[in-house]
């Protein structure tokens, strides 16, 4: 078992971050952790919720708290890198991906803003925009300048980011399986629409309606935009 | 000028999901640099990226993965990359026009014929050299011959506008087209500069065709 040592404000702590550790068992002590009452108890089991993980960014950005950046990695690194295996990456490249989108999330956390978009939603921005550079990469691409300024989603629908990814699992799960599936190979396959098709053995005439409907009733469950 | 035409639902998806080729992600991002509402439309859609990332199951880690990013921690982030300036050639757009934002590390070629009243300019994404991406500028109430598309195409209208049996597109309008369109665009009295992106293998005869041609796709 590896442990993390880990310094916080003068306090010391031991990060567990055993991947067979089941539970949530990092010894956890320290004036920054104490203050967090949101924060998932010690010996609580994982996962976090939308709201601890953006507590937790929040400590990230503005104490640099490793504590709880361990507790996001706890909870973000083995299922980013799941994400990216399913999406067909290789254990190794999609292990490389999840601990750079970690790295990243470390480095970019001031940037996060909880009015704009949930956690989840946003470190799967992160994981996304690394994905689709290394690809562009290997292809001799150079890297692409940052956007030049901050697009933000219209007022109207700000007050909606924040819980979307939460109330968007409950969408999701609302949704036949052929629907959820056309959505899921939407992030997962590398040519989403013929790829599906081929996948599904399904004309694509009939995965464009499908990827259609599907949205349509997310929107109906969510009762809002989009 | 309000705009009358967005993004489609399956463009937005693919984008959110990074899954859109970079000349079609470059004119999707052109016309959200101009639309709240498909900004909006977006933010949702890559809540669903966050929803699928929440219900993965947990993979393993690599046991010295923790310790890995640790030390990683106060790593000085790489300086960014030096990137050469831009190549322009000069393009006499109209004064009031501006090139959207997302043009700005792109080279664009000059001007050059395509047909009557029709030309294009190249535009290249040095993070993607393989993409096809154009301007086009059709002339003042000009029909470009009727045409159908490549697999999917976006077009953004960056200034004037033009008809044709889908509707009116003007500013901030953006066209979504795939093989199973034809159509006989009509440039407005103003004339027509647009941003174009094109994916897909297939062959076309007239206009497109000859784009691709020229383009040596």
């Amino acid at each position: 078992m590896r442990a993390g040592v880990i310094q916080t404000g003068g306090a010391r702590v031991q990060a567990d971050v055993s991947k067979h550790e089941a539970k949530f068992s990092m010894g956890l002590r320290g004036p920054t952790l104490r203050r967090g009452a949101l924060l998932t108890p010690v010996d609580a089991p994982a996962p976090l919720d939308a709201a601890a993980q953006a507590r937790l960014l929040g400590l990230v950005a503005t104490a640099r708290d490793r504590p709880a950046f361990a507790m996001l990695f706890k909870h973000f690194a083995p299922r980013l890198k799941a994400f990216h295996m399913r999406a067909g990456l290789a254990e190794t490249a999609a292990e490389e991906l999840a601990q750079e989108t970690m790295l990243l999330l470390w480095r970019k956390a001031g940037s996060f803003d909880p009015a704009r978009a949930g956690a989840a939603t946003w470190v799967f921005t992160i994981t996304r925009n690394l994905r689709t550079d290394q690809a562009r990469r290997h292809r001799g691409g150079l890297p692409e300048p940052p956007p030049e300024e901050d697009l933000s989603p219209s007022a109207e629908t700000l007050s909606l980011e924040a819980e979307r990814a939460a109330r968007m699992r409950g969408a999701l799960a609302t949704l036949s399986e052929a629907h959820r599936q056309v959505i899921e190979l939407s992030f997962f396959s590398e040519a989403p629409h013929a790829g599906i098709a081929t996948a599904l053995n399904l004309p694509l005439g009939t995965v464009k309606s499908r990827i259609r409907l599907a949205l349509s009733r997310l929107r109906d469950a969510l009762g809002a935009e989009p | 000028m309000s705009i009358q035409h967005h993004l489609s639902d399956d463009t937005l998806l693919r984008h959110a999901a990074g899954r859109l080729g970079a000349g079609l992600a470059l004119v999707t991002a052109a016309h959200l640099h101009g639309c709240a509402h498909c900004r909006g439309r977006l933010a949702a859609f890559e809540a669903v990226g966050g929803a699928l990332l929440e219900m993965e199951a947990p993979a393993a880690m690599a046991p010295s993965a923790f310790s890995n990013v640790l030390a990683r921690l106060e790593e000085r982030p790489a300086p960014p990359p030096v990137l050469r300036a831009p190549r322009r050639a000069a393009l006499n757009l109209p004064p009031e026009m501006t090139l959207p934002p997302v043009l700005a590390g792109c080279d664009i070629g000059r001007w050059l014929w395509l047909g009557r009243g029709v030309r294009y300019s190249r535009v290249r994404l040095p993070w993607a050299p393989d993409a096809n991406v154009m301007l086009l500028r059709v002339a003042a109430s000009r029909a470009v011959v009727s045409h159908a598309h490549a697999a999917q195409e976006l077009t953004q209208i960056l200034h004037g506008g033009y008809s044709d049996s889908t509707g009116q597109y003007g500013p901030g309008d953006i066209a979504e087209h795939d093989e199973t369109v034809l159509h006989q665009p009509r440039a407005d009295e103003e004339g027509c500069i647009c941003l174009a992106a094109l994916e897909g293998g297939l062959r076309l005869d007239g206009w497109m065709g000859r784009v691709q041609h020229r383009l040596g796709l």
